[in-house]
């Protein structure tokens, strides 16, 4: 994640921890409230790229998981085009929980 | 040659003028040639894009897609350079290729530069974007036909993303040793040889064993058969024949004292030879690998029908927050097995626990949060049969003590929790109290108890220590129903509490004994509010105090640094009769005596329960010594004074050098027992203080004018 393959993957990677920084900052893992905060992240993180106004598709999953011990492996590939499209992973964590953001842009 | 100068200079302005009036006309001629060049080239785009679109619909080819592609991409080209010179020439360079955030809306009249910028004239399809990628002519070609599936791009499978976050590690080690084999299986076979060589040929034979002794017999002299037969069959014989025998097998099948006389007769010997250490020896530890594990032994009970069964209640391990806060576990004492009889989970942790007296099944837990649970050993699930509801009728504050009083027809659960509420329950019926009462000191401040303790066989009147280090009488019903009088003297929160209840000619239920974390323990009166004694030979916290259920002089104790005691009243007030430190020096919460009280059970704060046996200390030998005292002082006066007295005295019996170390223990009236000592070595061994008028007035106290009654 850390070698962006171009510029449009920083802006990826700015607006989905925005989205996820403002959407759950500052909270602890509360289960009653985690599902409003997925679909706020992945809301806030659609919304930032969309007004990029870039003529792209973007596909946007977040998971949020409570710390509790437990291991968590996951992976994922694309095929597409490698010098148009791009995705980036935000993983994010504070006290009581991990939150991972992946991004999909995939040019129109 | 200025006229020409002039006239050149002039002619040169007017042909500047002229030219810019050319320029201006021809400046609008070339704008209105622009324009008309825009709509045409605008027109022939829609025209394309609806061709484009109509042949969408027929689903065409690639070739011929690339090869209309072609000839549009030239066009294109050809129109975006035209347009480009066309601004050029007014003067207005082309826009920058890449300007992120711009986006305007399709229709903007009159502003030809972003008009000429765009060349999406394909509004409909896809409106308010820019090209503003690059301008690579196969991108644009891309973004020119946006409705084509197929289009010349290279796929390609990207770089995998992976996310992984590591499990926290249980670190766990385990260790095992083994004790030689072949060295256990010897030992074990010679024992079954000696057991089995002398029980079969006792009974069957005693002849075999007549033999024998002749044959002992034989070296000093030869006895003919005659003299043996008349021998064997004489009367001292038999009678020295049928008592050894009866003494050789027992002694052969014991492993106890069989010396020990059922007539007395070595008792009154035996009273102050008690050695300290020797009476109290480890029997077993109870510990679950599970459920013991990090947490606090709460609270300890012993089952009324079955001696062998004991309960413990344990608080919350928070290093498993998965695990239910509140756990009992139901031990066996008979058997050797390791693992708990029964288990019992909840949902806050228990701070007490109880079974119920009447009800053999069922086990009471007070919990941290104020609930009272009802677990029944008869349904195999964990979690209480029963459960109180968490409201403001019920309790609020964790529940310390929880307490079955009555007989088998008429009993009641009593509960009383940290904020002095005090209620009372049917075992039947469990979502609401019979009735509940708050006790409150002086009609003003509600009482913080810790602990309960009800008098043996009384129902109504009970003593319960507090936070504040007090402690008070309370009486569940009556004129006085509420909290009675307060007893202070302790500097701490009490902790335990103990009424005497040990069942013997004399009553002495209205004494009871207090530990508090003051480091000592005390001993009460109930009709007197201060304390008669205080046992300070502790060095930490005392958690908790019981008298013994058989013994009248004898209570345990335990404290913070690992210790239990046994104090002896009949022997020694100044230390402890017996004292034992738990390996590890852990702090001991709890201690409770089994109704035999021949075993103490301890409860300490890392989840163990040990359970240690109390040699002949425990047994009634000193007590059959104690009542007859006791007896010989009633029949005199025959009150409850006198069994004030008679301790005193009691200390005062073992010898001077005792009761030099009492004075020492108490400043005040020091001097004033001194001259009790003589008076009592004067008249002879009377056993009453002065003054002796009062003590045969019955039930009285000590009189106002009598300053320093004789109190520690």
């Amino acid at each position: 994640m850390d070698d962006f393959q171009s510029g449009e993957e920083v802006a990826l990677w700015v607006s989905a921890l925005q989205s996820v920084e403002g959407a759950i900052g500052g909270n602890a893992y509360q289960h009653s409230r985690v599902n409003q905060w997925t679909t706020n992240v992945v809301e806030q993180c659609l919304s930032q790229l969309t007004k990029l106004g870039k003529p792209f598709k973007y596909i946007v999953t977040c998971v949020i998981m409570q710390k509790n011990g437990a291991g968590l492996q996951t992976a994922s590939s694309c095929f597409w085009d490698n010098t148009t499209d791009g995705s980036c992973t935000v993983r994010w964590e504070n006290k009581s929980m991990y939150c991972i953001v992946s991004v999909f842009g995939l040019a129109i | 040659m200025c006229d020409r100068l002039a006239n050149t200079a002039s002619l040169e302005k007017i042909r500047r003028k002229k030219q810019t009036m050319a320029d201006k006309s021809d400046l609008k001629a070339e704008l209105e040639r622009k324009k008309q060049r825009l709509a045409e080239i605008r027109e022939e785009k829609k025209r394309k894009e609806e061709e484009r679109k109509k042949r969408d619909v027929r689903s065409q080819s690639e070739t011929r897609k690339k090869s209309e592609a072609v000839p549009e991409d030239s066009d294109l080209d050809h129109k975006r350079r035209e347009t480009e010179a066309l601004l050029q020439s007014i003067g207005i360079s082309p826009e920058p290729p890449l300007v992120p955030t711009h986006v305007s809306p399709p229709s903007k009249p009159g502003s030809v530069p972003s008009e000429v910028g765009r060349q999406d004239s394909t509004d409909g399809a896809v409106p308010g974007r820019t090209l503003h990628w690059d301008t690579d002519p196969s991108v644009l070609q891309l973004q020119s036909d946006p409705e084509l599936g197929s289009r010349t791009q290279r796929l390609g499978p990207s770089k995998i993303t992976q996310v992984d976050f590591q499990p926290r590690e249980l670190v766990t080690y385990s260790k095992e040793t083994q004790t030689p084999l072949a060295v256990l299986q010897s030992e074990d076979e010679d024992e079954d040889e000696e057991i089995l060589e002398p029980a079969p040929q006792l009974v069957p034979e005693p002849r075999e064993e007549e033999g024998k002794q002749e044959a002992k017999e034989a070296p000093p002299r030869e006895l003919t058969e005659e003299e043996k037969q008349q021998m064997l069959h004489s009367d001292e014989f038999l009678i020295f024949f049928d008592c050894t025998i009866r003494v050789m097998e027992r002694a052969l099948a014991e492993d106890s004292d069989i010396f020990f006389d059922y007539s007395g007769r070595d008792l009154d010997d035996k009273e102050g030879d008690i050695q300290a250490g020797s009476n109290l020896s480890f029997n077993r530890l109870f510990y679950d690998e599970h459920w013991s594990r990090h947490r606090v032994v709460t609270c300890l009970d012993w089952s009324p029908q079955y001696p062998e069964l004991m309960v413990a209640s344990y608080n919350n391990n928070e290093g498993a927050p998965h695990d239910p806060d509140g756990v009992a576990l139901v031990w066996n004492m008979k058997f050797k097995k390791t693992t708990p009889d029964y288990i019992f989970h909840c949902q806050s942790s228990v701070v007490s626990v109880g079974f119920a007296r009447f009800h053999p099944n069922l086990v009471v837990g007070g919990t941290y949060s104020g609930q009272i649970v009802l677990w029944d050993n008869r349904s195999h699930r964990r979690t209480p049969a029963q459960r109180t509801p968490l409201s403001a009728s019920a309790h609020t504050h964790p529940v310390y003590c929880v307490n079955v009083v009555g007989t088998q027809n008429a009993n009641n659960l009593i509960t009383v929790s940290t904020d002095g509420k005090m209620c009372s329950w049917s075992l039947d019926m469990l979502s609401q109290p019979q009735e509940s009462m708050e006790l409150v000191y002086n009609r003003s401040k509600p009482v913080a108890v810790t602990c309960m303790a009800f008098p043996a066989s009384d129902v109504n009147n009970f003593v319960v220590g507090s936070e504040e280090g007090a402690v008070y009488t309370a009486s569940r019903h009556g004129s006085k129903a509420g909290i009675g009088e307060m007893f202070e003297g302790h500097q701490g929160p009490v902790t335990g509490i103990s009424c005497h209840n040990a069942v013997g000619p004399i009553d002495f239920s209205h004494l009871f004994v207090t530990s508090s974390f003051d480091w000592t323990v005390k001993l009460w009166n109930t009709k007197h509010n201060k304390p008669l004694y205080s046992f300070e030979d502790n060095a930490d916290y005392v958690y908790d105090v019981m008298w013994s259920p058989v013994h009248p002089a004898l209570f345990a104790a335990v404290d913070g640094m690992g210790r239990l005691d046994l104090w002896n009243l009949n022997s020694d007030t100044e230390v402890p009769a017996a004292s034992v430190t738990m390996e590890g020096c852990p702090a001991l919460n709890r201690v409770r005596w089994a109704p035999t009280g021949r075993e103490v059970a301890v409860g300490d704060s890392e989840g163990r329960v040990w359970i240690y046996d109390v040699g002949e200390l425990g047994f009634r030998r000193g007590a059959p010594a104690q009542w007859r005292d006791s007896q010989q002082s009633t029949s005199e006066s025959g009150c409850s004074r006198s069994c004030l007295a008679r301790w005193l005295c009691l200390m005062l019996r073992t010898g001077p050098a005792s009761s030099a170390r009492w004075r020492r223990s108490g400043p005040i009236g020091a001097t004033l027992r001194r001259k009790q000592l003589r008076n009592w070595q004067d008249k002879g061994g009377h056993p009453h203080p002065t003054p002796p008028l009062h003590a045969r007035q019955a039930g009285t106290r000590w009189p106002p004018h009598v300053s320093n009654p004789p109190v520690c």
